[in-house]
């Protein structure tokens, strides 16, 4: 490695230091107690998965750089310079690091690791040594972002044909997807595919809200990447449309990283107020429920649900009993995981690993906890927000042949609406 | 041993406590200089309130009921040194003045055999703990995290540990002497006692000092720091 390369190196982390980071790197006593809190570690036994170990990386540059024990005596801390098997280490340790905080839940001095981790993406990236399919993902949004006429008719088209679908479903022929609607008080802002428009608009059509639908998708992946830059430019897309629409609440889908970046990240990134409220999809739901806006019955969902908390929306996210209410409003037999809530294990497909090919035996061996959960529940069918959770779960699912039912939340509920066109099972 | 004692236990002590006080300085000095992240890191639930807050930070801190639920050994291990060693720091203040009401109750006899007490389990239980400590971090399956870091420091803490135990059951000094070393050296005339430099612990004082100044020297450049950095990062965890 080249005195050019460390000093890059050196200069970002210097340049992304923060007081809590600083504080983290210096009061870890490597005590190991976050070794059974990882998914990763405990479902692979691979050291460079333990948490602590994934900072102890960042730690060694660091305390050679920036720590003056560490510049005098680098041997006690095994401080170094970065080479080539430091940085290849970090890049698996990173990238695979799903940034759940279960560690962090743990930890008897809180270390968030996922913004250790957080600097260590930050190295990589310095040098060039990013995870490349995140980075294209990253800059086809931002393309995007910069060119949005471009796309405006493939979308608009899109949007008829599901729209065609939802009057289908809801019986209404007026039933429509509304686009660029001003002074809407909902935008939601979708994921890219059907899937996450169709069972939203029909919701929104029943619940007879004035809405429209964003020309972006709440996907994230600079915030996966790991540039935050990026990642605010991303979000920064869709609430530029929403403060152009004079929109009075952003609703995000069943996407767990969208929603922190939208609601927890977005402000403190931008540094400035949002006009508008930003909700998560399923918050939206429940209240359409409990205000009797929409009609769920019970009965039309076969089997036992249980819920899967994704970390992003319920560890790092604080919606835990939402989604909950709403699965027990359309499920007879509802039983939650066990651990659930903060102490939910990760399924192991969160922070853009189920991208990432190189990857995938890691992620499906880390699965093993998910996997032993959802035998103990004796679930048929999984409610399941997040797109990444479901991208996992089904590979664990068809893996260990679980034979579970993998579910969208807002399709369930679509499901037990007492829809005309209501198809039982439709996806 | 008079040289021995004037160098661990007078000017050493005199060294330390410039390092130790200047380097906690230093850190927390770094600290505040290094500015905060705009974004929350809190996990969820969080308290809705300051005192809240504040209530879950020191629950977090003092008492880590997370890891305790997690790894209970660990946690059993590590609640027994941090209470044992605050315990031993309590008792060290009688160094510095005799506690009250306590002498007067039990009588100066009844008062040594106490403290012969209270010092004898809180010693022993250190060095059961940081046995534990050793054994955990060289035959776990996570030794590989470990640094040359982590052994120097339990093996100070040992050398510390047992040569403080040796003085509580094999000396006959008493706190009274200790006392007259330790005035003497805050109000800057230091003065080892006869009766301690006749004794068989004068050595071990010696010993059991080395090891005080190496250790406390070291720790404001050492992971130990997160004895005040656990307070603040366990705040980071709500906000």
């Amino acid at each position: 490695m080249d005195a050019q390369a460390i000093s890059t190196i050196v200069g970002v982390i210097d340049k992304k230091m923060t007081r809590q980071v600083k504080q983290y790197l210096d009061i870890c006593a490597r005590c190991a107690i976050c070794k059974d809190s990882c998914h990763q570690y405990v479902g692979t036994g691979d050291l460079k998965y333990l948490p602590a170990r994934r900072a102890e990386l960042v730690r060694q540059v660091y305390k050679k750089y920036f720590d003056s024990a560490g510049r005098f005596v680098p041997a006690l801390f095994e401080a170094r310079d970065p080479d080539d098997t430091l940085l290849d280490e970090l890049y698996e340790s990173c990238y695979a690091c799903t940034g759940c905080r279960r560690c962090m839940y743990y930890c008897p001095f809180s270390i968030d690791t996922q913004q250790v981790v957080a600097i260590g993406k930050a190295m990589l990236i310095a040098v060039g040594r990013g995870q490349e399919m995140l980075g294209q993902l990253a800059d086809a949004a931002l393309f995007k972002g910069d060119n949005v006429e471009m796309f405006r008719e493939v979308l608009v088209s899109g949007f008829k044909d599901i729209e065609a679908e939802v009057r289908e479903i809801t019986g209404d022929p007026e039933a429509t997807i509304p686009v660029d609607k001003e002074g809407a008080e909902i935008l939601y802002v979708a994921l890219a595919g059907a899937h996450s428009i169709r069972p939203a608009a029909v919701i929104f059509h029943e619940a007879g809200v004035d809405w429209t639908i964003s020309l972006f998708e709440a996907a994230n992946y600079g915030y996966f990447f790991g540039d935050p830059e990026k990642a605010r430019l991303i979000a920064k897309r869709f609430m530029d449309e929403a403060k152009r629409l004079g929109v009075k609440e952003v609703v995000v889908p069943e996407c767990g990283h969208a929603y922190r970046v939208a609601e927890i990240f977005y402000e403190a990134w931008s540094k400035e107020k949002l006009p508008f409220k930003v909700s998560h999809i399923l918050e939206v739901v429940d209240r359409f429920i409990k205000e009797g806006r929409i009609t769920v019955e019970k009965g039309r969902i076969a089997g036992r649900v249980t819920y899967h908390d994704p970390c992003q929306i319920a560890r790092n996210g604080g919606i835990y009993e939402q989604p909950r209410d709403v699965v027990r409003a359309i499920a007879d037999d509802f039983v939650d995981l066990t651990p659930n809530r903060a102490e939910q294990w990760c399924c192991g497909g969160g922070g853009g690993i189920v991208a990432i090919d190189e990857l995938r035996d890691v992620r499906l061996k880390s699965g093993a906890k998910k996997v032993e959960q959802l035998r103990a529940s004796g679930a048929a069918v999984l409610a399941c927000p997040c797109e990444n959770c479901r991208l996992q779960i089904e590979d664990l699912n068809e893996l260990h042949g679980l034979g579970l039912q993998v579910r969208q939340v807002i399709d369930l509920v679509v499901e037990a609406m007492p829809l005309p066109g209501n198809r039982p099972g439709a996806q | 041993m008079e040289t021995y004692l004037a160098l661990t236990s007078v000017w050493g002590v005199y060294l330390t406590a410039v390092v130790f006080f200047a380097g906690m300085g230093l850190r927390i000095y770094q600290w505040a200089t290094t500015p905060r992240s705009p974004v929350p890191f809190g996990l969820f639930p969080k308290p809705a309130t300051r005192a809240g807050r504040v209530a879950a930070m020191l629950r977090d801190t003092l008492v880590a009921p997370h890891s305790a639920k997690i790894e209970p050994r660990m946690w059993a291990f590590a609640m027994l040194f941090h209470v044992a060693a605050l315990a031993a720091f309590v008792g060290h203040l009688r160094l510095v003045q005799e506690c009250p009401v306590l002498p007067d109750l039990l009588g100066a006899e009844g008062m040594n055999a106490f403290a012969a007490w209270a010092g004898g389990i809180a010693g022993t239980l250190m060095m059961v703990a940081t046995l534990y400590w050793i054994a955990r971090r060289t035959f776990g399956p996570f030794k590989a995290l470990s640094v040359p870091e982590d052994y120097l420091l339990l093996g100070l803490l040992l050398g510390v540990i047992v040569m403080g135990n040796h003085m509580r059951f094999f000396g006959d000094v008493h706190a009274a002497e200790y006392r007259a070393w330790f005035q003497s050296l805050l109000a800057f005339k230091p003065h080892i006692p006869e009766e301690i430099l006749a004794s068989n612990v004068g050595w071990s004082l010696g010993t059991h000092m080395l090891f005080v100044d190496a250790l406390l020297i070291y720790f404001p450049f050492s992971k130990l720091v997160h004895t005040i950095g656990s307070f603040a990062a366990n705040l980071t965890r709500s906000e």
